[in-house]
């Protein structure tokens, strides 16, 4: 009897099955494991994951590593998958003059318009002028109001702006009412003496003076010119709790266009488009530029340098093959989204979300020096290592194990880097296709619109359910149903969205509505998702027409996601598609297609 | 009859009257009103009770300079937060926790002092 691995490296998962075979062509699967990959996708450092997932696999049949007779490596298809984003609008302000963020808790309600002036200064304000005062954190909450109400008999104060977060303790000792608006981080940078209106919104509504143009023109008295000037104000306030807009004359604030540049596709014809011009119009161009030899961006722009980008990351996989020194493009996925970015010259640390395009490239090489991988693996197991089949045709074969399948059948193999689509015909032809972005793509959409500082955070609220911590003894969950329990809940995840990892809930450390990350979540998988795999099915179908796979079986990574195969199920369903997860050999779920089939490509 | 009102209950005894002033003024900038009541009794037995005793749930016990804050439904003993001679900013985000346990908010760090402005 005969201990044989199957080794299929993916772009960020590598996966390991092992299987027995005895002299009779008798054939059984014995275990499987996978592991993270290590470095890029057809590099030497695979190694290391390699062995760490045979190790694993084999523990699990106890067996040292020593006892495989044969590993058999996929020839993996020579694309590497790599995303990046740019912002193609961005707000700058180049004089300090508005302020427009949540505090959780200002104070008063309406608007007022005045003069600033800071508390020290006080002393110095003139009967009958309305001023509008703001107090550093270093005036405790008494000290402000103790001041103001010796100076609001003789002064007209029409509003506050207070560093700390004090802003009701400050109104419940005034022996006036105004609007105050509190947490201001910066509040140094405020110009003292010049025109401000503060606006403070009723509980559970948004300003509606202040995110208004003709709102600001009217308290601050502009001309129509002026007004357009504040239009990126008032848009970049919209939605807010609070705000303070100040004039200043020379105050310069505008909404650039980034010079965002056009891309260059290199196919069947040449065609280009400007970025500008939005996701849809970026695909629609590409699939009129027929097959791809590369793409390029105009130089010295946001996605020339984005494209260089991924170039050069994808440069360390072409130098380990000799003579093929050149890196081309061969797919994008070009997608819209919107980034939070803090506005340069803000106050108190204001955002404004700013349009963006997220890209995801493939890069096609000659060839991936896996046999150099499979000799380097040789030389450290002292076991025969091969090369072995084409990943498309193993990840078809793998995919057929799964029960209820039958021929023609098609597999989307949605992975980390990149979807594959095969269409295995009952002759046993393969027609084959790669496209750009799958789930790191969505993972980056995520991070981006949700403006979460990690990347880690934007893949666990990917793979897994939330729900919110509304007491310490229960949480409603996603779908609106609540989850209960018995021992109380640790304080620190009161009142935050949690993610329901197994075994653990991680928490989101953004304070971020739950509604909010559950409908960008599903909009990324979608815009990726959805997109490609139509794409991909349109390509590998006979004749391009859909209706003529009658099954398609989901495999890879991103196939194991709770959401994924049902929005893909739906979308199919139009088109008479039997669509489901696949589960390889009845066991495995999406997961060891490539592995699996390289097993049973052994047999023959 | 004694009816409550929906206040966030504080016990003491012998409270450091600088750090109560600094929770009160937490509870206060949240909008919540809160009540300061004598009581017999251990720190644990003091956080206890008044959060029981508060029809909004939640309370602080205080001997000292030491603090605890409770909710409604919580053993005994097992106080949400607790601080021994605290800072200002500590006494200020525990009265606002206390409220925001009420209005079901994320709470604001206690221990640590990246938070502070």
């Amino acid at each position: 009897m005969k201990l044989i691995a199957g080794v299929d490296i993916g772009n960020s998962t590598t996966e390991v099955c092992i299987g027995a075979v005895g002299e009779n062509g008798y054939f059984r699967f014995l275990s499987s494991a996978s592991r993270m990959t290590t470095g890029t996708k057809g590099t030497l450092p695979n190694v290391l994951g390699i062995k760490a997932a045979l190790e694993e696999a084999m523990d699990r049949i106890h067996q040292p590593l020593s006892a495989l007779d044969l590993v058999r490596l996929n020839e993996a298809a020579p694309v590497i998958g790599d995303t990046a984003m740019e912002t193609i609008t961005e707000t700058i302000i180049t004089e300090s003059s508005m302020i427009g963020h949540n505090p959780s808790t200002p104070a008063g309600a309406g608007e007022a318009v005045g003069e600033l002036l800071f508390l020290e200064n006080i002393w110095k304000g003139k009967p009958g002028v309305p001023y509008i005062v703001a107090a550093a954190s270093k005036f405790s909450y008494e000290e402000v109001a103790a001041r103001l109400n010796q100076h609001i008999p003789e002064l007209d104060v029409r509003g506050l702006i207070l560093q700390a977060d004090e802003a009701v303790l400050v109104e419940n000792r005034l022996s006036k009412k105004m609007p105050i608006v509190d947490e201001v981080r910066h509040i140094s940078r405020v110009p003292e003496g010049k025109l401000a209106a503060i606006e403070v919104a009723l509980p559970g509504t948004s300003i509606r003076m202040l995110s208004n143009p003709y709102g600001i023109a009217t308290l601050l008295g502009l001309n129509a010119e002026e007004t357009k000037s504040v239009t990126p104000i008032a848009k970049s306030l919209v939605g807010k709790r609070s705000a303070v807009v100040i004039r200043t004359p020379h105050g310069n604030i505008r909404e650039n266009i980034l010079p965002a540049g056009e891309i260059v596709f290199h196919g069947e014809k040449e065609a280009n488009v400007n970025i500008d011009a939005g996701a849809d119009k970026i695909m629609e161009t590409l699939a009129s530029a027929g097959e791809i030899r590369d793409i390029d961006g105009e130089r010295d722009t946001n996605v020339g340098n984005m494209l260089r980008r991924i170039k050069t990351s994808m440069a360390d996989v072409a130098k380990e093959h000799e003579g093929d020194s050149e890196i081309r493009i061969t797919d994008i996925l070009a997608v819209d989204t919107l980034a939070p970015v803090e506005i340069a010259g803000s106050l108190a640390g204001e955002t404004c979300m700013e349009k963006a395009v997220g890209i995801a490239a493939m890069v096609k090489t000659q060839h991936l020096p896996m046999q150099k991988i499979a000799e380097r693996l040789e030389q450290e197991l002292h076991v025969k290592a091969v090369v072995a089949g084409v990943e498309a045709v193993m990840a078809s074969l793998g995919a057929m194990t799964t029960p209820g399948t039958k021929l023609p059948l098609a597999i989307l193999d949605m992975g980390g880097g990149s979807t594959d689509a095969a269409v295995l015909q009952p002759d046993g032809s393969v027609k084959t296709t790669h496209q750009a972005g799958a789930g790191e793509l969505v993972s980056m959409l995520i991070q981006t619109e949700l403006g979460l500082h990690s990347r880690t955070t934007a893949e666990q609220i990917k793979k897994y359910p939330m729900g919110k911590v509304e007491s310490l003894f229960h949480m409603r969950l996603e779908n609106g149903s609540m989850q209960f329990f018995e021992e109380s809940i640790d304080p620190r995840y009161y009142g935050h969205v949690v993610l329901l990892a197994p075994g653990e809930m991680l928490k989101v450390e953004e304070d971020i509505p739950m509604e909010k990350i559950l409908e960008v979540r599903r909009d990324a998988k979608r815009k990726v998702f959805v997109r490609n795999a139509l794409r991909a099915l349109e390509i590998v179908a006979p004749d391009h027409d859909l209706r003529k796979i009658p099954n398609v079986v989901l495999v890879g990574g991103s196939a194991e996601d709770f959401e994924i195969p049902e929005m893909l199920m739906e979308v199919l369903a139009d088109y008479r598609i039997v669509c489901g997860r696949g589960n390889i050999r009845g066991v495995e779920g999406p997961r060891n297609a490539v592995a699996t089939g390289l097993l049973l490509s052994y047999l023959g | 009859m004694v009816v409550n009102k929906p206040a966030i209950i504080i016990y003491v005894q012998k409270p450091d009257e600088d750090l109560l002033r600094e929770v009160c003024a937490g509870i206060e900038e949240e909008g919540v009103l809160f009540q300061v009541q004598t009581h017999e009794g251990d720190l644990d037995a003091l956080a206890y009770d008044a959060a029981n005793e508060s029809m909004l749930g939640a309370g602080i016990g205080m001997t000292g300079v030491r603090l605890a804050m409770q909710m409604q439904r919580l053993p005994r003993g097992k106080n949400v937060f607790e601080l021994n001679a605290p800072a200002f900013w500590q006494c200020r985000n525990l009265g606002a926790n206390s409220a925001r346990a009420i209005k079901k908010m994320p709470f604001k760090s206690i221990y640590q002092t990246e938070t502070i402005n």
